[in-house]
């Protein structure tokens, strides 16, 4: 019995460092599959920061004190990034196609809203995207409302008392990354595996293996630890970027070690699954990419999926990603995107790589290989 | 002791060895397609099996079952007593393997190549490093150890898979086409190494497309067609028994009188190339004589000469079809 577990432990470090051997022979595939998960992150950060706020020019005519009330009103709405020019300016600006609008106060502003008269306050909008068009549609008539609230509170009655769930807004951006983490670990994990069991498919080399006496169990988990470690590299380079560079500190770091190392075992054994059914490294890399996005934008990466309509978080509820996701965005931030406790979460996540691993297991039968 | 004399010895040991492996009325189906159809083999221990078989025959197929890849549809296979189905790990561990395509991982070196080798068949690690290196000076790649495996020859290739196979001192070989697509130098060294593990008890199962390799090797052919045993004897058992003879002849002029030759008693089959008539007989005795008078009436008879088949004569009358097809 002994000597049996000693054996399967010799063959699983074996296959372990077999497959980091043969990978690293491969010194491209290696690199790109590293800073692949690193390339989305700054992919979609930079789609972030660049829907964040619209570009606006204000063109100050008058520069009295209701009219620098209504501009800070505007700076405070969360959509614009004002910046102040002259009117020549702002239209050569809006004409290279280089700002969203041009928001003119008048020369009377001033004067007007003192004598209680109608002011007219033009907005000239570059509406090619709708996204853009719409914000400035919003923000403007939020700015008016705002600056009256503030320079006549008598005026305006209605007032809101918000009450935050969390201590603290959290910004897009740390709300984002955290899911690219997921996404970084989807992809480093299913390359990794996916293509590690292909390659022994495609180079018959899986006869060597079957032909052996050990056990497909000590094969798979050997495959799946050298992917493993492979894997952990692509991820820690992705963390150290999102905590030292992002800025995006965790609130339990154990949360976000034993997360990362489950999600990746999820996705290692669902790589070494389906490349073991393809068979083909290209086949599999297109089905990864092709498979891994989809599931990423469906999970709630951008913002919590109940918030989506029931048929998408039922969708959504199928797949282990968003249960990943839901679980680093508690590693992170303390959220709780869901409610049916931390506990499920990790148990559903539990339950999917236990399920994979034995997935891949059988599918590695030695019938395989003679048909 | 003479050559002779130590064969004949080493073949009546073959006949009081035991059975290396068993195959009791096999079959394996795909479906509606048979493509192992009730066969019964015995394999002696320290015997060099050949499987004869076109492409297709079955060959592979009766391998894989052998050796646990594939599970049988009906019937029973066993390696040293063990049935394939019960204890496929067992055979695992006394059948050293080298498949068609080699299987060797070529972006690794030789020497990794059997270190993996040597953990995957749990050998001592003690001694590794020295059966490893034995191995590699056996098959002449010691100094090509830290070579990746990409660089070598298709010989080379072979070589190493042959050495791989060997490492963990297995009782059973198979050899799956062992020199397909190598050249002939290589081809005489691999030949070397399988007749040395014979020397050293081993039973080897080959299988070939080389009737040539076949005659050179295997103590005991088994030629199987369509997944079925079509006959099972040594090289020169064959041909007495299925052979006969071949006349070859040598004519002045094309002879037009080949139905006349067919009507022989004793002929099998006549073909001719110009002037030149091969002549398959199930005897000789009264053959030459009428086909000389035959010939004598056309023209003048330039040539003749009377051999044993060959292989591929034999495999052809068995199968009615080309080894190669």
């Amino acid at each position: 019995m002994i000597q049996r577990m000693l054996y399967n432990g010799r063959v699983i470090w074996a296959c372990m460092k077999k497959d980091i051997k043969s990978a690293l022979t491969e010194r491209v595939f290696t690199i790109i599959s590293v800073f692949l998960p690193l390339n989305f992150l700054i992919l979609l950060s930079l789609f972030v920061v660049s829907g964040g706020l619209a570009p606006t020019a204000v063109v100050m005519q008058d520069t009295g004190p209701y009219a620098q009330q209504f501009y800070n009103a505007m700076a405070h709405a969360h959509s614009f990034a004002l910046q102040r020019d002259s009117a020549s300016q702002a239209e050569q600006l809006i004409t290279a196609g280089r700002i969203v609008a041009v928001v003119t106060i008048p020369p009377d502003f001033d004067a007007r809203i003192q004598s209680n008269q109608p002011v007219q306050v033009n907005v000239k909008i570059n509406n090619l995207n709708t996204d853009f068009t719409n914000d400035i549609r919003r923000a403007v008539p939020l700015s008016i409302t705002t600056f009256y609230a503030k320079a006549f509170p008598n005026v305006v009655s209605i007032t809101t008392s918000e009450h935050d769930f969390y201590q603290q807004d959290t910004g897009y951006i740390p709300y984002l990354t955290v899911s690219i983490l997921v996404i970084a670990l989807v992809m480093s994990g299913l390359l990794q595996a996916g293509t590690a069991s292909a390659r022994e498919w495609e180079n018959a080399t899986m006869k060597e293996l079957m032909l052996s006496p050990a056990s497909r169990w000590a094969i798979v988990i050997g495959k799946m630890l050298g992917s493993f470690a492979l894997s952990l590299i692509a991820v820690v380079v992705v963390l150290a970027v999102l905590i030292f560079i992002i800025g995006v500190y965790p609130v339990h770091w154990g949360e976000v070690i034993g997360f990362t190392a489950l999600t990746m075992l999820i996705f290692i054994a669902w790589g070494t699954l389906l490349g073991t059914l393809i068979k083909q490294s290209q086949a599999f890399i297109a089905l990864a990419f092709g498979t891994a996005l989809p599931l990423f934008f469906l999970s709630g990466a951008f913002g919590p999926i109940s918030f989506n309509t029931q048929a998408i978080q039922v969708i959504a509820q199928i797949f282990p990603v968003y249960y990943a996701i839901v679980l680093q965005q508690h590693a992170f931030h303390n959220f709780t995107l869901n409610t049916y406790g931390l506990g499920t979460n990790i148990l559903v996540l539990c339950a999917y790589a236990l399920g994979l691993v034995i997935l891949a297991a059988i599918v590695l039968r030695r019938s395989t290989v003679a048909n | 002791m003479s050559k002779d004399k130590a064969q004949v010895v080493a073949t009546m040991a073959r006949s009081q060895a035991k059975d290396a492996i068993e195959m009791i009325d096999l079959c394996k189906s795909f479906g509606n397609f048979h493509a192992v159809d009730h066969l019964s083999l015995t394999v002696k221990q320290g015997e060099i099996f050949g499987l004869l078989g076109p492409n297709g025959s079955g060959k592979t197929t009766t391998i894989n079952m052998i050796s646990g890849l594939s599970t049988p549809t009906s019937g029973e296979v066993r390696v040293f007593g063990y049935d394939v189905r019960h204890d496929a790990r067992r055979i695992r561990q006394v059948l050293g393997a080298v498949p068609q395509e080699t299987a060797l991982y070529e972006e690794l070196t030789a020497w990794t190549n059997l270190d993996f080798h040597a953990d995957l068949f749990g050998i001592p690690r003690k001694e590794k490093k020295e059966r490893i290196t034995r191995i590699l000076e056996l098959v002449q790649l010691l100094d090509r150890k830290d070579s990746r495996v990409g660089t070598f020859s298709g010989g080379m290739k072979r070589r190493l898979a042959l050495g791989r196979a060997l490492l963990h001192n297995p009782e059973l070989i198979y050899l799956d086409e062992p020199t397909l697509g190598v050249d002939i130098q290589a081809r005489r060294a691999i030949w070397d190494y399988i007749l040395l593990q014979r020397g050293q008890g081993k039973t080897v199962l080959i299988t070939t497309n080389y009737l040539e390799e076949a005659q050179a090797l295997c103590d005991r052919l088994a030629i199987i067609d369509h997944g079925k045993l079509i006959a099972v004897d040594t090289p020169e058992h064959l041909k007495q028994t299925y052979g006969g003879s071949v006349i070859e002849l040598e004519t002045e002029i094309p002879t037009t009188a080949l139905d006349q030759m067919r009507a022989i008693d004793g002929v099998k089959d006549v073909k001719q190339d110009g002037r030149h008539l091969t002549i398959t007989t199930r005897g000789i005795s009264n053959v030459v004589p009428q086909i000389i008078n035959i010939i004598s009436q056309e023209g003048e008879l330039r040539d003749l000469a009377v051999r044993e088949p060959n292989l591929d004569e034999i495999f052809l009358q068995l199968t009615g079809t080309d080894l190669r097809d």
